[in-house]
């Protein structure tokens, strides 16, 4: 079986992303899986809090800074069978500007966990670290709230996901020119990203033809947390639609998690969610959501798109 | 496949198959409405209000159009119409000069080729 990294992501913070790979991680553990986490929120790192652990050594800086020789020697166990957690840094100012080859490293120790299942908890933005460690997963999560802002910045999220495959597919084909006139298009409107595609099909079939295989290999997830009613969870698919018609990506919805006032008493608590309220509607909307994705045929089937990242 | 908006026909506006049953019709139709829908959260940041407008007067059309059956069946023929030519696949018969799913005439007989050797007009 394939390996699987579950990135979880989104264009704001505070939506949930660590409160749902908390949880994804626990039910995958539940169900015999061998699952590492790994905490890649280099600004603002709290998955262990969300599974009820205290911050120590080793860390994601600790591996980075070569203390410890690899990244699987950096996964500690947890009280839970099967998980095991890579901690986020506590020396957050020099994590959060990682420099570029400690990424790649980062990105191909990732690669080689021995284990089944990975996530990845990711953190707010569009830093390019945010967006690469994104791009590696398959499959990669976005994690929105029925809210104007969160929802304005997963477009954002998006947009810049988007801008971020096709540079490193110009870069990989040496067709650099191109990059500022994608900028100038796709800042423009919302027909940007189609008009761009369109007149490069006009000029040049065959680069054009390349970039739009890249983006259409792009496919995230969406996840709308904390929904309070039917028409919040009609607007997660909602977003899906517009994501595929405006943004020419192939976005999957996988559901809805109803807000949960037992979440926030969990975290206060410092108990992790997820094994103390296996039959709450959230959880089982965490659950119904892993099964999607393990049993979905065309995520099982495809191969995720192979990004090379430029070595300058 | 890349399209412009103006391009969508009526089941991608509406994100349903060309198959739909009148009951996802319907479904696919509501969930357009939500989300072209006068503030609709949906849109937030992406799309302009003139952009909107347009969208949610094509929805309702398409609505419009694939809920009679009549209508739909129509559309469903302009849609064919435009459709790129594939040219048909079929048997190539030597003997008539064309292909099978063209109305070709059965093949003569030996005898009636024998015949038609000696007889001008048969």
């Amino acid at each position: 079986m394939d390996k699987r990294v579950w990135a979880i992501g989104g264009g704001k913070g505070g939506t949930g992303k660590s409160f749902v790979a908390a949880s994804l991680g626990l039910h995958l553990a539940s169900l015999d899986r061998d699952v590492v986490m790994v905490d890649a929120d280099l600004g603002a790192p709290n998955l262990h809090t969300l599974l009820g652990l205290k911050a120590g050594h080793p860390d994601l800086g600790d591996f980075l800074t070569g203390r410890v020789p690899s990244l699987e020697a950096a996964a500690v166990a947890t009280p839970y069978r099967g998980l095991r957690l890579v901690r986020g840094s506590e020396n957050i100012l020099f994590i959060a500007n990682l420099p570029h080859f400690r990424k790649l490293r980062l990105l191909r120790q990732i690669r080689q966990l021995a284990t089944q299942n990975v996530i990845l908890d990711l953190g707010t933005g569009s830093s390019f670290n945010t967006l690469d460690f994104f791009l590696s997963g398959n499959p990669g999560v976005v994690v929105a709230t029925p809210e104007p802002t969160a929802i304005e910045n997963t477009y954002l999220f998006l947009k810049s996901c988007i801008m971020r495959v096709l540079k490193l597919y110009m870069d990989h084909y040496k067709i650099r020119d191109l990059h500022q006139k994608m900028l100038d298009q796709i800042e423009k409107n919302s027909q940007s990203l189609y008009g761009f595609f369109r007149s490069l099909m006009e000029t040049d079939r065959a680069y054009g033809t390349i970039l739009y295989r890249a983006l259409r290999g792009f496919r995230p997830c969406l996840v709308m947390n904390k929904t309070r009613d039917e028409r919040d969870v009609l607007l997660g698919r909602s977003v899906a639609d517009v994501a595929r018609k405006y943004l020419l990506i192939d976005m999957k919805y996988l559901g809805a998690i109803p807000y949960d006032e037992d979440v926030q008493s969990s975290l206060r608590g410092l108990r992790p969610y997820y094994p103390e309220h296996k039959d709450a509607a959230a959880a089982r909307a965490i659950r119904q959501m892993s099964e999607e994705l393990a049993y979905s045929i065309e995520f099982t089937l495809r191969t995720p798109p192979e990004i090379r990242l430029p070595d300058t | 496949m890349l399209k412009k908006i103006e391009d969508w026909n009526y089941y991608e506006l509406l994100s349903v198959e060309r198959t739909a049953s009148p009951d996802e019709i319907w479904e696919g139709y509501q969930a357009a409405m939500a989300t072209y829908q006068d503030g609709s959260l949906a849109l937030y940041g992406l799309v302009s209000e003139a952009e909107r407008e347009l969208v949610l007067g094509r929805v309702q059309e398409a609505f419009q159009t694939l809920r009679d059956q009549d209508l739909r069946r129509e559309y469903d023929l302009t849609l064919l119409r435009h459709a790129p030519y594939f040219p048909p696949k079929a048997a190539f018969r030597k003997s008539v000069g064309r292909l099978e799913i063209e109305e070709a005439p059965p093949r003569p007989t030996l005898r009636a080729r024998i015949k038609r050797l000696f007889v001008r007009n048969p």
